[in-house]
């Protein structure tokens, strides 16, 4: 399949499942909703170290957050509950509770699994914490030195797919830098995703396993650049560059919807921006069980 | 299905026990059949009440008096309408459904209510929302409200859910206060929050009686969980529906002659 000069290749991204949930944060005002919001989200571009992934999925205006006020949501992922528990719990206590005129609340509902939001953090009110719920939600009002911290009990966990992703192939750096900017741009218009990585872009893909025992991912080879004559590599002479887009989503859905975008803001800067092809983390079935098609997204 | 209508024939003489009335307690019965205690014997339903309709989820007593006590008693599914007034305990250990009474209640409304909804159109007795006599615990969760005036220890021992009250609020409104939320739009009595461990009273206005010396000024601030309740309050057929958002309020804390971990809020 070829797109505007620019080869899709027959392959498929693989992912794997995740335990997600969205959170919502709020404030007096968007600066300090969104200054909150990037320090909870901050070190958590990979679960290979990070021990979650999580991005912010869009600004919220104030009529759609729970206290009328300003407010940024974001998505947070691990590879199981108890694991994204103690992350939540953590982020929040020294991102959210710490940050001024904050509030913490969950933005996904659940029937199956819930984990703690404020569950914990009440304690930091040393008994003078207070209870309240409302509509059937439990709220807990933290006495802190700006006022309150509020923040709901608990947030739903949702079965969710980490790990879709695409490779970018360009003739030169810059053009593959351009290429996943555009990309980008498009995907976080899509709702339930997030793009974990530093401005939602890797440079450093991974491939499964390392000759280094310690090590359970290292550099995928086969798309590096520079070792075009020295490994099996799976670039042409003309590539100097690749990067990738991960992306992590509530569902398989919603991360096909944020390839197909971003697999056209690609292609449509095409060939004459030295786009060569569009290809995927396929590690031959030993990732994951999810398979993203480049082809079947693109067709 | 028309609802099941029970119009009292004539005001009874003893005080009656309804609590049979319920949804789930006429399931697979005789409605006309079953007997009330009344004072030392029963009555049997058909000579109190003339009987009309079939569904019993959706019950409507006619020509009600304040002798019927027990309305609605662990309900858990359904509604009951009363048109006159409701004896005492009404709703008591309620689970759910919702209760109108488009008249006045008495003493024990929802009595250790624990989820669902009751309306009183006029005006509720002593002890809404309070525990029975001898008990710690009074309600324990859903809605209660008041379109005119309660009387004395609403919310006595109240432990969850809210009592939303319209007009003005007796004395020792919130005493012994558990926890929950008791909310007044008119003035409120003598004694406000006396012995209150936990629990949030939220005022619209300065009570003209004053604050107790037991409850101390913590200053005026900005609460976040305030729209967020005002926001529930917007489902209910209420004045406090039509509430106008806000979450500036004084703030006073106590009882300090107990744990004083309950709180006064007076809107500014």
């Amino acid at each position: 399949m070829i797109i505007n000069g620019v080869t899709i290749d027959e392959t498929f991204a693989e992912a794997f499942p995740m335990k997600g949930t969205r959170l919502i944060i709020t404030a007096l005002n968007a600066k300090w909703a969104m200054i909150s919001a990037q320090a909870f989200t901050g070190f958590a571009t990979s679960v290979i170290a990070c021990g979650c992934e999580a991005g912010i999925e869009r600004e919220l205006d104030p009529s759609e957050t729970p206290d009328g006020r300003p407010g940024v949501s974001i998505l947070i992922f691990a590879m199981g509950g108890k694991g994204l528990a103690k992350q939540v719990e953590t982020r929040a206590g020294q991102c959210v509770l710490t940050s001024p005129t904050s509030a913490l609340f969950s933005g996904l509902d659940s029937d199956k699994k819930e984990i703690p939001l404020g569950q914990n953090l009440r304690y930091f009110g040393d008994g003078f914490q207070i209870s309240k719920m409302i509509d059937g939600k439990r709220y807990w009002r933290i006495p802190v030195m700006d006022g309150e911290f509020l923040t709901q009990e608990k947030t739903g966990v949702h079965d969710s797919v980490g790990g879709g992703n695409f490779l970018v192939l360009a003739e030169s750096q810059a053009q593959a830098l351009a290429a996943c900017e555009a990309a980008i741009e498009e995907m976080k218009k899509i709702p339930n995703v997030i793009m974990p990585f530093p401005g939602g872009v890797v440079r450093s893909g991974s491939k499964v396993g390392s000759k280094f025992k310690a090590l359970n991912a290292s550099t995928n080879d086969a798309f590096c650049p520079t070792l075009k004559g020295q490994t099996k590599s799976d670039l042409s002479p003309e590539v100097e560059s690749v990067m990738e887009i991960v992306i992590d989503g509530l569902t398989k859905e919603d991360i096909d919807k944020a390839m197909r975008v971003g697999i056209q803001a690609v292609c449509d800067l095409g060939a004459e921006n030295g786009i060569r092809r569009i290809s995927a983390g396929n590690y031959g079935g030993k990732l994951g069980p999810f398979h993203f098609h480049l082809q079947e997204i693109m067709a | 299905m028309s609802a099941l209508t029970l119009t009292l024939k004539n005001a009874p003489a003893q005080r009656i026990d309804c609590s049979p009335l319920t949804p789930e307690a006429l399931a697979d019965k005789s409605v006309a059949d079953i007997e009330l205690v009344s004072g030392n014997s029963t009555v049997r339903v058909d000579e109190l009440f003339d009987i009309t309709g079939d569904d019993i989820n959706n019950i409507v007593i006619n020509n009600s008096n304040g002798k019927l006590d027990f309305i609605g008693k662990a309900m858990t599914q359904g509604s009951i309408t009363v048109n006159g007034d409701a004896g005492a305990y009404l709703g008591q250990f309620m689970e759910a459904g919702d209760i109108t009474v488009n008249g006045n209640s008495y003493i024990y409304t929802a009595c250790e209510m624990k989820s669902g909804q009751i309306k009183i159109n006029g005006n509720a007795g002593d002890f809404i929302g309070g525990a029975r006599p001898g008990y710690k615990n009074g309600m324990t969760g859903g809605t209660v409200i008041i379109a005119g005036n309660s009387g004395d220890r609403t919310g006595d021992h109240m432990r969850r859910g809210y009592i939303l009250i319209e007009g003005d609020a007796g004395d020792y409104c919130g005493a012994r206060m558990v926890s929950g939320t008791i909310a007044v739009l008119g003035q409120v009595g003598a004694h406000l929050g006396y012995g209150m461990k936990r629990g949030t009273l939220l005022l619209q206005q300065a009570p003209t009686n004053g604050i107790s010396a037991n409850f101390n000024d913590c200053g005026s601030h900005t609460l976040a969980f305030l729209p967020l309740m005002l926001a529930s309050f917007k489902k209910l057929d209420s004045k406090f529906a039509e509430l106008e958002t806000f979450s500036r309020v004084q703030r006073y804390a106590g009882d300090l002659g107990g744990i004083g971990m309950g709180e006064i809020l007076v809107k500014l």
